[in-house]
């Protein structure tokens, strides 16, 4: 096996959502369903998930790593619970019914309108001047920008849409013919 | 909760007259074109690479913030077991800052860990 270290993102990307054996310096073995690979550092992330006990996660260092052994596969479902343990602060948006994603939708981009911010419905996602993407529910931990300095923007104007901070108040409308 | 012991050397701070930016990192030298893995020099295949080299590293980003101020078993070298409250990690993975750290010579209320003498950590969510 090439050095782990060596490995490019896609030989990594193999072993993702498998239960494994690493073996590392000092003859210590840690075994575990991979959720990631750094790509920085070769570290694995190995996350153990038995019913009966709380879920554990391992971080071994890539330097460390002598060799990675396969003991199974995974499955969608195994990668969907790696998922969520991760992921949790994300509200699933499969809690909201489509009506509600849709009011919240139209809630914000009237919100981005009235500060004159140009923003277009793609589906479910909501696109801000060609520039950022804000998807379901629609909250200022959803928007993705490669734009540092507009993702700032936007956020801080979410966080400051009256209808989404708990206030029943309708903003009104102070758009001129713009 | 055991008292704990002065602080035995300070760690040094950053380079004052550089940007942050070492082309003798072992970052850069992973990630400067003339090293880089992949096999192909075609655009398709770099873009796959490099989205796949996204979404890993930010899946190992979200660990290290789930890993924040848990209480962390580091396995160092030399078969070596200490715990210690994670902090943060530099942006090379080269140092954790963690708080508490309990060592055979007491605990130190603030550390940094050097990743290279790091073999694992382990945590329970």
């Amino acid at each position: 096996m090439q050095r782990w270290v060596d490995m490019s993102p896609r030989q990594w990307q193999e072993f993702i959502n498998q239960e494994v054996c690493v073996s590392a310096r000092d003859q210590h073995s840690f075994t575990g369903r991979v959720f990631t690979v750094d790509p920085v550092s070769a570290s694995v992330v190995l996350v153990s998930l038995d019913e009966a006990e709380r879920p554990a996660v391992t971080l071994v260092l890539g330097h460390a790593v002598s060799d990675v052994q396969v003991l199974s596969a995974g499955s969608e479902q195994t990668l969907s619970r790696m998922r969520s343990v991760f992921l949790q602060t994300h509200t699933p948006t499969h809690t909201l019914s489509a009506d509600e994603l849709q009011r919240r939708r139209e809630s914000v981009r009237r919100w981005l309108q009235d500060n004159r911010i140009p923003v277009q419905e793609d589906g479910e996602l909501l696109r801000v001047a060609h520039a950022l993407t804000i998807s379901a529910p629609y909250r200022p931990g959803d928007c993705s920008c490669a734009n540092q300095i507009i993702l700032a923007r936007v956020q801080s104007l979410l966080e400051n849409n009256p209808e989404t901070s708990g206030d029943a108040l309708t903003t009104e409308s102070t758009q001129d013919s713009g | 909760m055991k008292t704990p012991v002065g602080v035995l050397r300070l760690p040094r701070g950053p380079e004052p007259n550089s940007r942050g930016f070492d082309p003798n990192s072992p970052r850069f030298q992973a990630l400067c074109p003339t090293s880089l893995t992949s096999s192909s020099s075609s655009s398709s295949v770099d873009v796959e690479e490099q989205r796949l080299r996204a979404e890993q590293r930010e899946h190992f980003l979200r660990t290290l913030l789930l890993m924040t101020d848990k209480r962390v078993d580091f396995q160092l070298l030399e078969k070596l077991r200490m715990r210690g409250r994670f902090g943060a990690s530099d942006i090379d993975v080269l140092n954790f800052q963690v708080s508490d750290l309990e060592t055979p010579l007491g605990v130190q209320k603030e550390a940094l860990l050097r990743c290279h003498d790091i073999i694992s950590c382990s945590f329970e969510l």
